[in-house]
């Protein structure tokens, strides 16, 4: 989301160009965040847009394809560092196979109604992502021929990747627990001071 | 001998009218197979002895690092990554560890960058003397994989000696690198290294990884009963290939000259010469053959690094407790398997808020509906073997 410091300050990064060109063929806003090209489109242009990277743009090769939960309301981790919009983001990265030139799509879903169509036509590799991403966020990939289980049972309930899914081994041991390493050898005199992570210790 | 003339004209009058029958059955290939490389199960239906629909089965050994990475502290992180391939363990902790570094925007000294260099293509040797080991047994040739496990021990060896560990280092620190304990100097007050030796060793065991790389390829080149497995089987088209993600030695095998060290700047690789092997045909064969090449290209790398490592310290200067500055950013390393990467997302706090990792064997594996289509039933083990895939880096 943020770009760092030093490129806002220096002139012009070196991939400023290509992120122009894409932004220019698929229409949509392009930022360059570490070292990452990062194109946000419309969610209803996802498929014309992808076909046009490949078609337009020669970036045949399908890397991958994942969304992120946005939430302040996390029942694991850490939430967010500031304010966020409650929202699934897909995520898919597409390059080429001569210059190392990639891309990062992005597109925003509501989390009422988490509806994307499926990417299958373009890139066939997309099956088994969109899969993965249908049983871990409840994302529906419209179009998709075949959206069972991939490596979930096919009787499980839930969508594991989602924020609101807990992890279960944390409600039965809360984390951190207490500190049980030992000491290097030679370290015996260092007495155990409180860690930052662990104030408890 | 009136009898038997009735029996010839009774045979002469029989028509054959037994069709062949070949109802279609459905095949279970695993999961407990040797040639799955973990737990992977196939469902094929099977007409005579060819195969259709093969629909494989995976999730045996999901272990849900995605999730599991956020609820760790990145200094925990790389114990979870170098568990996805385990045969090359050391490679997978690369680019999650350069994807944190860019976030924070730490600059890691010299010196450990040429060790994760090194140390990485040794992984890379280590997993491609495993794929010369198996793939010839899965074809029904045991020898070439004592020649290769022979070497790949050397590999491993040294590898412990420096890390710690055979399969899981864990050696790589946010800002560098950190040798196993008792290893460079004996006391701790002195700046830690590489263990006394290791250079010299490394050499000598590149030169013994060179010598069977020759001795494989006199064994399984000349093997004609291998070659008449592999050659012209299981052929994977440029446009399929890169459609579905396959990467690394299987899309190079193809014909492509695409390598992630050449244009992804996560390691030094453009200090060193070394070419890109590709293949003719992209069949089984040249999949083979560009792993071999690859090993004398690594080696070449090895030697190379060797020669040139500056001294300096190991480790940049970072706080004790890690804390990875708001932002995202996706780093891709070329595994022995092919594109790995990691899609960093962090708010700033001592986790990542999201990991997504892309392992490349996932990629590589989803093609088999595609590749497998109507081949004969022993030609799966060859194709699949050929893709050189372990399950721990599909199902992560």
């Amino acid at each position: 989301m943020t770009s760092s410091p030093s490129e806002t300050e220096t002139a012009v990064h070196p991939l400023q160009a290509f992120a122009d060109r894409v932004a220019e063929v698929v229409g949509g806003v392009a930022e360059i965040t570490f070292d990452t090209v990062k194109v946000k489109v419309p969610v209803e242009r996802w498929v014309e847009i992808h076909r046009q990277a490949r078609d337009d743009l020669g970036l045949v090769f399908f890397s991958w394809l994942s969304a992120v939960d946005w939430t302040l309301d996390v029942a694991v981790g850490d939430p967010p560092g500031g304010e966020v919009i409650d929202r699934f983001e897909m995520l898919t990265t597409v390059g080429d196979v001569s210059e190392g030139k990639r891309v990062t799509f992005t597109a925003d879903l509501s989390k009422e109604s988490p509806v994307i169509d499926s990417l299958v036509e373009v890139y066939a590799g997309a099956n088994w992502h969109e899969r993965e991403a249908a049983e871990m966020f409840g994302i529906r990939f419209e179009g998709h021929p075949d959206l069972s289980h991939l490596y979930l049972v096919d009787s499980f309930i839930g969508n594991p990747l989602r924020k609101s899914y807990p992890l279960l081994s944390r409600e039965v041991k809360p984390w951190p627990g207490t500190v049980d390493v030992e000491g290097m050898p030679g370290s015996a005199a260092e007495p155990d001071e409180p860690s930052e992570e662990n104030p408890e210790a | 001998m009136v009898a038997d003339q009735d029996l010839v004209r009774h045979l002469s009058e029989a028509s054959v009218s037994v069709s062949l029958e070949t109802p279609e059955m459905t095949l279970n290939i695993g999961p407990q197979h040797p040639s799955t490389h973990g737990v992977l199960r196939l469902v094929a239906r099977v007409d005579g002895e060819r195969a259709y629909d093969v629909h494989p089965v995976i999730g045996y050994m999901h272990r849900g690092y995605e999730k599991l990475s956020e609820v760790r502290t990145y200094p925990q992180i790389t114990t979870l990554v170098n568990r996805i391939d385990w045969v090359s363990g050391y490679a997978n902790e690369v680019p999650f560890i350069v994807a944190a570094e860019k976030l924070m925007q730490v600059e890691v000294p010299e010196r450990a960058q040429y060790i994760r260099l090194i140390l990485t293509e040794m992984a890379r040797i280590s997993s491609h003397l495993i794929f010369m080991a198996s793939y010839p047994l899965e074809l029904g040739a045991a020898t070439p994989l004592f020649f290769a496990l022979r070497e790949r021990e050397r590999m491993l060896d040294l590898l412990e000696s420096v890390t710690g560990g055979r399969f899981h280092p864990n050696f790589n620190r946010i800002g560098g690198v950190k040798p196993a304990y008792g290893s460079g100097s004996q006391t701790r007050k002195v700046l830690q290294d590489l263990p006394a030796g290791f250079f010299a060793e490394t050499r000598d065991a590149v030169g013994h990884v060179l010598g069977v790389a020759d001795e494989i390829e006199t064994l399984v080149a000349g093997n004609e009963i291998i070659l008449a497995r592999t050659k012209g089987i299981g052929v994977l088209p440029v446009e399929i290939a890169t459609s579905f993600g396959v990467s690394g030695p299987n899309l190079r095998a193809s014909g492509v000259p695409f390598d992630l060290r050449k244009v992804e700047h996560y390691l030094p690789y453009d200090k060193f010469d070394f070419e890109i092997p590709i293949g003719e045909n992209g069949d089984c064969w040249d999949r083979w053959w560009v792993r071999l090449a690859e090993i004398r290209q690594s080696a070449r790398i090895i030697q190379q690094a060797i020669d040139g490592i500056p001294s300096g310290p190991l480790q940049a200067k970072v706080p004790k407790v890690i804390k990875v500055p708001k932002g995202e950013t996706y780093v891709r390393a070329e595994n022995p398997k092919g594109e790995m990467g990691y899609y960093l997302v962090s708010e700033g706090g001592q986790g990542p808020y999201r990991l997504k990792i892309r392992s490349a064997s996932f990629s590589n594996l989803s093609i088999l509906p595609w590749i497998l289509e109507g081949v004969l039933v022993p030609d799966i083990i060859a194709i699949m073997g050929s893709l050189d895939f372990v399950l721990g880096d599909v199902d992560r």
